[in-house]
């Protein structure tokens, strides 16, 4: 049997594999694009010196960015259902090695997938749900439609419907109830009734057979008794008392 | 009036500068409320959660889901009823809609949270007009107070409205009483409900001796 291996001997695993990669070429490539741009930002600071501005740096990238975002995001809607805050309560899960603090990331507590935030209690994770920058991330404004008159009647009409139905429903669902009670009740009535019949013959059957038995039995089971009664001197097991 | 509304109170409450929003009785309708009530509705969950990006139509689902009324329960916590008339506060909903929600049938909870949106922003003859019909709605009504629940009733609630200086924890804005906007010719004077009932307890006598006869 060869060495028990210890944790760094593990060649399979290798012993520093749970440490972050990094891909060398994207970062290189990242760092030229910077070394460009600063040395481009550089020369229009010096321009702008020499003409005598001010050099104000352009962010056209960013502006890109919000341009295109606008344009499909829509209003805000009220929430339609609560927040199931408790969806992971008494569950365990697996958190990622490296994600001890911060919010970045996946890790215990509730996770926003569309910022990729992590939050360690409900109320934070709520607020976060109602901030600028979750509405931005999942393409939504910071404004609620105005209702109008129209509006409200029209909602209003809905909810009357909806409360109508679940009474008419309630109501048929109670009628149904009652005659399905009824009949399991009639059911369990004439079982009941069976059940009697049956034991009430097994205990006629039985008294009957008992009581031939006995017939048979008590002849010599009193003689017996007499002649014992006789031996030590009284009659009987019954009363002896005189009225 | 803008086209939009704002999902929280967050920017109706800076105070940085000048507020320049609507305003009821000439200043910020938000601050309508005590400051610390406010805040703690600002803080519950149930703001965060279920009165976060409401308009006044979506706001119908939540009034009509409403158990109980009253102002802070059990430890000081504010109830969905009175968050909900901060949110009220906050849209400042056009005078027909809030006929609209008081005039509704159906929903008793609906009518008087409009109500008392009515009783703290609207101009006190107005108030007078729109609540005193409302005395004639005798439904029961859930009031969640800091030692537990009472039983009253909508008329009994719209009379507290009228004629007490605080209700729901919340100090009402002060408002003449009838008989001094009847001096001063700026309301009618009161058609009282009663009448009615005359007529009707006419009609129960002879039903009710009908009934003694055919025993």
């Amino acid at each position: 049997m060869s060495k028990p291996k210890g944790v760094y001997d593990n060649a399979a695993t290798g012993d520093t594999s749970f440490r972050r990669t990094w891909d060398r070429d994207e970062y290189a490539q990242k760092a030229a694009e910077r070394l460009a741009r600063e040395a481009r930002e550089r020369k229009e600071r010096y321009e702008a010196k020499l003409a005598g501005k001010k050099y104000i740096p352009k962010s056209e990238p960013d502006a890109d960015a919000k341009e295109t975002k606008f344009d499909d995001s829509k209003m805000i809607e009220a929430r339609r259902d609560r927040i199931r805050l408790d969806e992971n309560l008494n569950k365990v899960q697996i958190v990622p090695l490296g994600t001890t603090g911060g919010r970045r990331g996946k890790g215990p507590g509730y996770y926003c997938e569309a910022c990729d935030l992590n939050f360690t209690n409900s109320l934070e994770y709520v607020e976060h749900l109602n901030s600028k920058q979750h509405l931005s991330a999942t393409g939504q404004t910071d404004a609620v439609e105005r209702a109008t008159l129209e509006m409200v009647r029209e909602r209003l009409a809905w909810l009357k419907q909806r409360k109508h139905d679940q009474d008419k429903a309630e109501e048929f669902d109670l009628g149904k109830r009652l005659a399905e009670r009824k009949k399991i009740e009639e059911q369990e009535r004439l079982e009941r009734k069976e059940r009697k019949k049956v034991k009430k013959e097994e205990a006629r059957t039985r008294k009957a057979q008992m009581s031939t038995e006995n017939s048979e039995q008590s002849g010599l089971v009193d003689e017996d008794a007499a002649v014992m009664a006789r031996m030590m001197g009284f009659g009987g097991f019954s009363s002896t008392k005189t009225r | 009036m803008s086209k939009t509304d704002l999902p929280d109170a967050k920017a109706m409450l800076d105070s940085r500068g000048l507020y320049d929003g609507p305003t009821i009785h000439s200043m910020n309708p938000l601050l309508l409320m005590e400051k610390i009530i406010r805040e703690r509705i600002i803080d519950s969950m149930y703001w965060k959660e279920q009165a976060w990006g409401l308009n006044a139509a979506t706001l119908l689902d939540r009034a009509v889901e409403l158990q109980f009324i009253g102002g802070q329960y059990a430890n000081q916590k504010p109830t969905p009823f009175i968050c909900l008339i901060l949110k009220m506060l906050q849209l400042n909903p056009e005078r027909e809609i809030l006929l609209e929600y008081v005039q509704d049938e159906d929903f008793k909870y609906l009518r008087v949270l409009a109500a008392f949106y009515i009783r703290l922003a609207w101009p006190a003859p107005e108030i007078y007009k729109t609540l005193e019909p409302l005395m004639a709605d005798y439904r029961k009504i859930r009031l969640r107070t800091q030692s537990g629940y009472k039983l009253t009733f909508v008329d009994e609630f719209i009379d507290e409205l009228l004629t007490k200086e605080r209700v729901c924890d919340i100090a009402l804005p002060r408002m003449p009483t009838r008989a001094q906007l009847e001096d001063l010719d700026e309301l009618e004077p009161r058609e009282p409900l009663v009448s009615d009932v005359e007529s009707d307890e006419e009609g129960d006598g002879e039903r009710e001796e009908g009934e003694m006869m055919e025993e």
